[in-house]
């Protein structure tokens, strides 16, 4: 589905704009990667430094594939790049989010039910 | 961009002829096998988040006696820069300016790369030091895996980058070079998107 190259669009013009878009990634990622080190050092509660380096992480994951590894969101892939990246991040969710969530949970209940006893150690073990 | 992306990464365009669509199936196999490795930190990353309580950590050193938020920022400079700087590469593969910016780019994203590893090194050291050995506790299991794991992809990038420049200098650069290198590529802006994970969710949410 790639479109001929029919060399009317100046190279120069494309090697350009590929710079640009280096660039602002580049940038984007300097400011996202210093304010989540900044977040780190500010005073803000315990949930606020976590929520916003969580999100300066995700936005900084998007760009990264946007800008450097070149994946298009609006569809003008050719290949199913995009549905494999989707298809991994959804079995991702699954598996790590849900490891994360039992664990989680085995951990809150066993805290619930009191004592260093015998029945912690069963979480480590896992 | 005006023309359609084939496969990840920056497209060789198709005034490459062959190597453009030779790329298409190369790069995009070398994407799946990404995929699979990225589940692989995923779960390494779930694995560390659900060790991060104070039965994971069983009575061993914590994140607040082992990381050196310093050294991390040094790390992710590094990689952040070297990262970057494949996408020299990668310009000057497809409009061919030449063997020897191509290598020289390439030097550099080795050397940045080899300055993370040394100072991730250093702190492994240290921390081993201070008692963070991996058989200390599950998470510092979980630690030493996922962040070691990540170290060593680093390595091996270097590596694959060093046999790119001793390509480079024998074959010249065909087709056959021109694909390797933008599957280099990927794997080497892979690694800079897991280490975002990682300074974020390993080291900062932690000390927060």
């Amino acid at each position: 589905m790639s479109r001929p190259n029919t060399g009317e669009i100046d190279p120069k013009d494309t090697a350009r704009a590929e710079i640009r878009s280096y660039a602002i990634g580049f940038v984007a990622s300097l400011l996202l990667t210093g304010g989540a080190f900044a977040v780190h050092l500010s005073g803000l509660s315990v949930s606020w430094k976590i929520a916003l380096i969580c999100a300066a992480a995700l936005v900084q994951i998007v760009v990264h594939l946007r800008k450097f590894l070149h994946l298009s969101f609006s569809g003008e892939q050719s290949r199913e790049d995009l549905l494999l990246v989707l298809f991994s991040v959804c079995l991702l969710a699954i598996m790590a989010g849900g490891t994360w969530y039992v664990m989680a949970d085995l951990g809150e209940r066993m805290h619930q039910s009191g004592m260093d006893g015998a029945p912690m150690h069963s979480m480590s073990a896992d | 961009m005006n023309e359609a992306n084939l496969y990840p990464g920056l497209n060789l365009g198709g005034g490459h002829g062959d190597a453009h669509d030779q790329a298409e199936n190369t790069v995009f196999g070398f994407w799946v096998f990404l995929m699979s490795d990225l589940i692989i930190f995923g779960i390494l990353f779930a694995s560390y988040a659900s060790y991060r309580d104070p039965i994971g950590l069983a009575g061993g050193p914590g994140p607040r006696d082992l990381f050196d938020i310093e050294s991390v920022a040094i790390q992710t400079a590094f990689l952040l820069v070297g990262g970057v700087a494949y996408g020299g590469v990668s310009l000057a593969v497809k409009y061919e300016t030449g063997r020897a910016k191509v290598i020289a780019w390439l030097l550099l994203c080795a050397a940045l790369g080899a300055g993370f590893l040394f100072f991730e090194v250093k702190d492994f050291i240290t921390q081993a030091g201070k008692g963070g050995v991996p058989q200390a506790s599950g998470w510092l299991s979980s630690y030493w895996a996922l962040v070691g794991l990540h170290g060593i992809h680093v390595l091996s990038g270097i590596v694959w980058i060093l046999a790119m420049i001793a390509q480079i200098i024998k074959r010249g650069m065909d087709d056959t070079v021109k694909v390797r290198l933008s599957m280099l590529g990927v794997f080497w802006h892979f690694l800079d998107l897991v280490w975002v994970g990682i300074f974020s969710f390993v080291f900062l949410v932690p000390l927060a």
